[in-house]
């Protein structure tokens, strides 16, 4: 499967979504849950459908502005294809 | 202290349609009388919900049987608890649909038993099969997560790749290959439907091959059948470890067939708080952890992964709960499941019929019948 394109618009897929607050944020998905923290976690909740990829590496490169841009686009694009062959993600 | 469980598994009902000659159902099933009442389950959710659990997995018997689904959907998700429905199919309309999901419905599973209908509804003993073609795409469109879940057995097994060609059609997000475990009206009629060793070997490679191909759209989940696996599944995650199981008359057990065990007292959600039941009950603690645990399991480095396997295989097969699952190529008693491989693959094979709904091909199998009957 091919990373995501600039322009996509990552969303949750059908049937996931968040709960709880603060520490206790969790993606529920049918197979379980994930619990993230840091970068997965900011990565994600950017994936709103609205915000296209490229906007969501400029913003995750704002945050962690010491990474080089290519690994921080590889990163969030590898992070994003696997949650979208699980089915969390689509873009 | 002890976590709390993470998943509940609610049969809300035994009653189904349907009569999968391998239903998990037990063998004695639980009456209509005998069911809990609207509120009780919704006790339970909220109870559940506070124990820590996450996921709800209504199921049955067919749980679009209970007039109430709705409700209990309702319920659940208020509650906080992320809800799957776990079905046939049949007893669904798009109203019905509608309604589950505005509740807070998150999940659909589907089970299909074959992708011919005459084999399909052989196998369900009921004419199902093309109604729930008919159901995929209203259910796709719904905006739940949809699953479609396919059980494999000798007599479809040969038919994988059409199998899974029918699933790619109706779109779903994921699509499990469930092979038939060998407990309830699966156990009794364990001979007819065990697979031989070239389906098995065959469908890894099909599978393989459907995992790349889709991968990105669909996801799909398939395990090697535990009498052909070297070692045993870890059953239920472990006892009284992640999940627990309701009956239809709020008995709490800590795997479906748990029932089957002599000498162990199940309690119900009527008696008895959910939190005593998994934290306090003897049925639950019985084979916590790695107290009971007998060798080779005791010295074994993958006691913590598998936890020895399954406690009902262990005496269906074994004749002891307390014994290490004989699936297990280290367990003692594991030569009573090769003999059963061994008599399987000496004999025929898959049968490629042309059945009726509900004809007993030579006796091959018992159908599963409403419970009460
Ligand atoms: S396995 Fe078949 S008979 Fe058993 S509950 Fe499911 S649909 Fe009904
Ligand atoms: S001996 Fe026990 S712990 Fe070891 S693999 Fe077999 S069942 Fe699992």
């Amino acid at each position: 499967m091919p990373l995501p394109q600039d322009s996509s618009q990552p969303r949750l897929a059908s049937g996931c979504r968040w709960t709880g607050e603060g520490d206790k944020r969790m993606l529920l998905f049918p197979e379980g849950v994930l619990k993230l923290k840091g970068t997965g976690h900011a990565i994600l909740e950017r994936c709103d459908g609205q915000r296209t990829f490229r906007q969501i590496v400029d913003e995750l490169q704002g945050l962690y502005s010491a990474s080089e841009p290519e690994k921080v686009r590889n990163d969030v694009g590898g992070f994003l294809e696997r949650l979208q062959q699980k089915r969390v993600v689509d873009f | 202290m002890l976590p709390g469980p993470l998943a509940l598994i609610a049969e809300i009902t035994h009653r189904c349609p349907l009569h999968c000659v391998y239903c998990s159902n037990p063998l004695q099933m639980a009456a209509l009388c005998s069911e809990l009442a609207t509120e009780e389950w919704v006790g339970v959710y909220q109870q559940a919900a506070k124990l820590g659990v996450l996921h709800l997995h209504l199921t049955g018997g067919e749980p679009l049987a209970r007039t109430d689904l709705t409700q209990l959907v309702d319920a659940a998700h208020a509650a906080g608890l992320y809800t799957n429905l776990i079905t046939s199919g049949i007893g669904l309309s798009e109203h019905r649909l509608t309604a589950l999901v505005r509740a807070g419905l998150d999940h659909v599973q589907l089970s299909f038993q074959d992708s011919r209908e005459s084999s399909a509804d052989w196998i369900a003993g009921t004419r199902a099969h093309a109604l729930k073609v008919e159901l995929a795409p209203m259910i796709r469109r719904s905006g739940v997560a949809f699953t479609i879940n396919m059980v494999v057995h000798r007599q479809n097994l040969d038919r994988l790749e059409e199998m899974i060609a029918l699933a790619e059609s109706l779109h779903p997000d994921r699509l499990e290959i469930a092979h038939v475990q060998y407990y309830g009206w699966a156990f009794k009629n364990r001979d007819a439907l065990l697979p031989t060793r070239k389906q098995v070997n065959d469908s890894l490679r099909i599978v393989a091959v459907a995992q790349e191909r889709l991968a990105g759209r669909i996801h799909i989940e398939a395990v090697v059948p535990d009498y052909y696996a070297r070692y045993p599944k870890a059953c239920m995650g472990g006892w009284g470890r992640q999940q627990l199981i309701i009956d239809p008359a709020g008995k709490a057990l800590p795997c479906h067939a748990a029932g089957v065990i002599p000498g162990l007292q199940f309690h119900t959600v009527r008696e008895h708080s959910l939190e005593w039941i998994w934290r306090e009950s003897d049925a639950f603690q019985k084979f916590r952890g790695e107290q009971w645990m007998p060798e080779p399991c005791r010295s074994c480095d993958r006691r913590a992964m598998d936890f020895g396997g399954c406690r009902c295989q262990a005496f269906l097969v074994a004749g002891d709960a307390a014994s290490t699952d004989p699936a297990c190529s280290l367990a003692p008693k594991h030569v009573l499941i090769e003999e059963v491989v061994a008599r399987v693959n000496a004999s025929s094979g898959s049968a490629d019929h042309s059945p009726q709904v509900g004809e007993k091909i030579n006796s091959l199998w018992s159908y599963r019948p409403q419970p009460g009957q």
